[in-house]
């Protein structure tokens, strides 16, 4: 977590640091007393998920378990379907990730590095997608999905995900930073666009890959609307959607409700912890401070 | 779903058969990742049989307890039920799914649906040779639910159940009011003075209403005393065609009930059926699916169809219904496992009745069980009389009709709108989705 | 994530190496090999977003139903329709609404965050977890544990309510709560990402600004007033204009907080659902098509208006 502190900062945290006055104590109070509060909801469904079915709606509320059990999670694993949805989540997100990484580096590296007879034009049109919101056009590709059958499809779901202009221009501004003399010498030792692309920007670039890579990862963990709309086997659902569409067949029940929401949850904050370095720079790396 | 939480299978070391080479070429195909359809399985030897439906609570406990019984039977076919949420949710998935051509293999929906729901190109008839062979014919259902699962005379639809809006009574407090007869039974009442009458004595008994009624979800109830009352709806030729004097009759008579303290001013499904067991009312007017609450609850209460206060007592009925979704590849047995497994559903819903929904087919009807259960049989009768919704591609359970009238007509219970301005406001509803153009 | 999806680049700033980058006009040969680079994304794009965008348009003119084959021309029925539809308006103008009241909150608050996490140092790793964890989580997650907070009698809300003596809060069931219920939710689960962008900035102003202030005399609240505020202003602006995109396209914790509704009298349904509602439940895929139309129109009007906006902001600097 201490990532974001860039150089100057740490500088500026050792001379700060032997001063503890009253109004820094203050602050340190304030911003524990807003960190708790924002936890609560996050708590309070811990909480919930030990407790016996019968206790959750109780009047008034137990801020603990009375009697702390595992039978919601037993149940919800025992379901099966959760541990189906995170696979297809997996799924999913790794094929955006990875198609998302290759294709809009290559075409970085075409618009940054090489010249084509209209290449301005392309650039201009695939640019212009930004301002094409993808919730728009669900009806729209819905009727696509189903004319060319990839309605309840990991392809369905997927590639729609991938042509995303905002990485391409991120990445080919980052390549159009790479000073020339690196490329020119690589060519002048006769390697060929793909060997220049591959060996020479690619290790350059490995920080902006990485925060590229790592959002779209959670973007596509997290994305509810198009899955939702394109997916309505639950042997096909991610996460979000299958958390958010299929009910248990005795009704709602709370404890195993917030199990299920606590195991859909865990798995992007496991992957924050590895990566909160690289997330945090990610900020900075995509410019967009 | 504990068979389907791998990738799917590869064809095993097992014989090649033409399921398999399908499969495997499929999979090729689509690199593996053309999901788990029904061909999935088809390395383990087992069908899988995608079933979705709308159950949960009492329904959804009884559906379980029938698949379990299914499944013992059927060891030969992996059967994957899904419940969505009622209602829209439900709905949406059941038209996206079908639209995309490979969603699920049977579903259930409300027949009142069914041709709003897009015959043909969402919904595949059903074989009915097929269906005969299984045993469920035109001859083992009630005429008038037959012939709505019919469309231009093909069928498309397998009538479960019909269910319907029913009175409960809970005989401790009706016995105070001297409301019930030496056999217990709440009495005879003809006519809605007679009614009110006796919702007075009730009230006395209680202190709080006389009867529980679902004041945001009253299409029910409005449309059992209007068909009473002889009222008619159409919407054909672009125009919302009913009888104003007789609807205003219906509300006006809603209003004075709430007026008077007889039914509450404000209940939605979940108080309505807390009023009655807590005894804030004696009687409750809801749909018969409330059976499994109070039983739950440990009432004593019996059950009778829904008595004519505006005439004859008719009462509006409902069917839940399987269907098969229409399929993009053609397979004839999935098919075949759909149609046994919803002739099955049909002859075992002896569970089903459990809930309080007449059985749809009468051989179970007629069977002692089902009359040995009470009072869950004791309004079977009313089943034939059943006065389904208007014939319009918006109406029907959970349709925009039903959703309108639904909201417009609280406002009669809590006394926000008059019944002059809530009949101006349905039938200005009504007009916008007539001049809707039909998606159907 | 999803509400951030489409990160706008107009207000990025250019790596310090482009300054590098070389513009005479000859740097490359014209040739078609770069072409090849550039197809895969451009067949990808072609056939998921100017495809559907296109046919959108057509369809738009059409009767287009999910429920039956036949497709007819209706010419401008649909965008007849529409204009006098109710529905259309007032999902439109849950959506503006919700915008109007969730922006501040989420801009003003992650600013607090970010302020109290760069003095609080020695809690910075706990501070930073909590104000940031809520944002990686599926909105799914996020709707279930607040419909379970939400809940009349043994919600975690209304509880806290009766234990101090006021009334209960109809929040998701009440027609003039559920609009703003969906903005406390919104606020708790995506400041986050408005933290870090604020936090990423803070920590970017060089220490010897504040050393020289601290010389001349100027206290915390001084310092905070007259360098702080004034060097974050650009990033306000892009947050402003990132949550302004984000809010617009509102749809997934409404659609999931309301179970499909829209909460009572569609008092909060946005205009996406009413999108999706009219394509997906009403089959109408001709009418959806024509609304999403329009609405793009307004984003394309916002965002010309904001980057105009943004632009003269930057010039007058």
């Amino acid at each position: 977590m201490t990532a974001v502190a860039a150089a100057p900062a740490a500088a500026r945290r050792r001379a700060r640091r032997p001063r503890i006055t009253l109004g820094g104590a203050a602050v340190t109070v304030a911003g524990l007393f807003l960190a708790v509060t924002w936890l609560i909801p996050l708590l309070w469904a811990l909480s919930t998920s030990f407790k016996p079915e019968a206790e959750t709606t109780a009047v008034p509320i137990n801020w603990l378990p009375l009697e702390p059990t595992f039978e919601a999670y037993r149940s919800v694993l025992a379901r099966g379907d959760l541990l189906r949805w995170t696979l297809n989540s997996t799924v999913v997100s790794v094929l955006v990730t990875a198609l998302t990484l290759a294709v809009c580096t290559l075409a970085a590296y075409g618009f940054s590095r090489t010249r084509f007879p209209g290449d301005r034009w392309v650039f201009g049109v695939l640019l212009a997608g930004i301002m094409v919101p993808p919730q728009v056009l669900i009806v729209p590709l819905f009727d696509q999905m189903t004319a060319i059958g990839l309605v309840d499809t990991y392809w369905g779901v997927a590639l729609p995900q991938v042509a995303a202009p905002v990485m391409l221009f991120i990445l080919k501004r980052f390549f159009d930073g790479i000073p020339r003399d690196y490329v020119e010498a690589a060519r002048v030792d006769g390697a060929g666009h793909l060997r220049v692309l591959w060996s020479v920007m690619l290790p350059m670039s490995a920080p902006v890959l990485a925060a590229v890579g790592i959002y779209t990862f959670v973007q596509s963990w997290n994305n509810f609307l198009w899955p939702f709309v394109a997916t309505t086997d639950p042997a096909l659902m991610t996460v979000p959607v299958g958390l958010g569409t299929v009910q248990s067949s005795y009704g709602i029940l709370y404890a195993q409700n917030m199990a299920a929401a606590l195991l859909g949850a865990l798995p992007l904050i496991i992957v924050f912890m590895l990566f909160q370095r690289q997330v945090v720079r990610g900020v900075t790396d995509a410019g967009l401070k | 779903m504990h068979d389907t939480t791998g990738p799917p299978r590869r064809p095993g070391p097992y014989p090649l058969s033409r399921r398999t080479l399908l499969a495997g070429s499929l999979a090729a195909a689509g690199l593996g990742l053309a999901g788990c359809g029904s061909v999935a399985d088809a390395a383990s030897g087992r069908r899988a049989l995608r079933q979705w439906n709308l159950f949960t609570g009492g329904d959804g406990a009884r559906m379980v307890e029938m698949h379990d019984l299914y499944r013992r039977e059927h060891p030969e076919i992996e059967l994957r039920p899904t419940t969505y949420l009622w209602g829209i949710p439900y709905y949406t998935k059941f038209l996206m799914g079908a639209a995309g051509g490979r969603a699920c293999d049977i579903a259930t929906i409300h027949l009142s649906r069914l041709r709003g729901l897009g015959i043909d190109r969402l919904i595949d008839p059903v074989p009915t040779d097929l269906l005969a062979e299984y045993g469920v014919t035109e001859q083992t259902v009630l005429p008038n639910i037959w012939n709505n699962c019919l469309v231009d005379g093909r069928l498309y639809a397998i009538p479960l159940d019909t269910h319907l809006i029913v009175t409960y009574y809970n005989r401790t407090i009706c016995e105070q009011a001297g409301v019930l007869d030496s056999d217990g039974r709440l009495i005879e009442t003809t006519g809605t003075e007679d009614f009110t009458e006796m919702l007075r004595a009730v009230r006395d008994v209680t202190g709080q209403v006389g009867v529980s009624l679902d004041t945001y979800g009253a299409w029910n109830l409005f449309w059992s005393l209007y068909r009473q009352a002889g009222g008619d709806m159409s919407f054909d030729g672009g125009q919302v065609t009913m009888d104003d004097d007789r609807a205003l009759e219906v509300l006006d008579f809603l209003r004075r009930l709430a007026e008077e303290g007889l039914a509450p001013t404000d209940s939605n499904g979940p108080a309505t059926a807390a009023n009655f067991t807590n005894e804030v009312a004696g009687l409750c007017i809801q749909g018969n699916w409330e059976v499994a609450t109070f039983e739950t609850a440990g009432l004593d209460f019996g059950m009778r169809p829904l008595q004519g206060i505006f005439g004859e007592p008719l009462t509006r009925g409902d069917s839940h219904a399987f269907v098969l979704p229409h399929r993009r590849t053609p397979d004839d047995a999935a098919v075949r496992a759909a149609v046994e497994y919803a002739a099955w559903m049909l002859q075992h819903s002896i569970t089903w009745a459990g809930g309080g929904h007449v059985p749809a087919y009468l051989p179970v009807t007629e069977d002692p069980a089902y009359l040995d259960l009470r009072p869950q049989s004791d309004y079977r009768d009313a089943v034939r009389d059943a006065q389904f919704d208007p014939d319009a591609w918006f109406s029907g359970s959970a349709a925009p009709l039903q959703n309108d009238a639904a909201s417009i007509f609280s406002g009669v219970f809590s006394g926000a709108t008059t019944p002059e301005q809530a009949l101006a406001r349905f039938r200005q509803a009504a007009q916008q989705l007539v001049d809707t153009p039909s998606p159907v | 994530m999803t509400t951030h999806a489409g990160v706008t680049p107009a207000a990025a700033v250019p790596p310090a190496a482009g300054a590098a980058r070389d513009r005479s006009p000859n740097r490359r040969r014209t040739s078609w090999a770069g072409l090849w680079f550039v197809l895969p994304f451009a067949a990808l794009y072609a056939l998921f977003l100017l495809w559907p965008m296109v046919s959108g348009l057509l369809t738009g003119f059409t009767d287009r139903s999910l429920g039956r084959d036949a497709t007819s021309f209706v010419g401008l029925d649909n965008w007849a329709e529409l204009v006098a539809d109710p529905a259309v308006w007032s999902s439109l103008w849950n959506t503006l609404v919700f915008t109007a009241l969730s922006t501040p909150p989420l801009v003003a608050i992650g600013l607090g965050m970010a302020l109290l996490t760069d003095r609080a140092r020695r809690v910075g790793w706990f501070l930073r977890f909590s104000f940031f964890a809520p944002f990686l989580i599926p909105v799914a997650v996020v709707a279930l544990v607040w419909e379970w907070m939400y809940q009349p009698g043994f919600g975690l809300v209304n509880s806290g309510l009766t234990a101090l003596g006021l009334a209960e809060v109809g929040w998701l069931s009440d027609a003039d709560m559920v609009l703003l219920s969906v903005v406390i939710t919104t606020v708790w689960w995506t400041v986050g990402f408005n933290y870090l962008l604020y936090l990423a900035a803070l920590q970017g102003i060089p220490a010897h600004v504040y050393e020289a202030a601290a010389l001349d005399g100027a206290g915390p609240w001084r310092r905070l007033v007259s360098i702080t505020l004034p060097l974050l202003g650009r990033t306000t602006a892009l947050v402003v204009m990132l949550q302004l995109v984000a809010s617009l396209k509102i749809f997934d914790q409404v659609y999931l907080m309301t179970d499909g509704t829209g909460g009572p009298d569609y008092a909060a349904r946005p205009i996406i659902q009413y999108i999706f509602e009219s394509g997906f439940p009403s089959m109408r895929i001709g009418y959806a098509s024509a609304v999403s139309y329009m609405f793009f129109a307004v984003i394309v009007i916002v965002s010309i208006a904001q980057f105009r906006l943004f632009v003269r902001k930057e010039e007058s600097r």
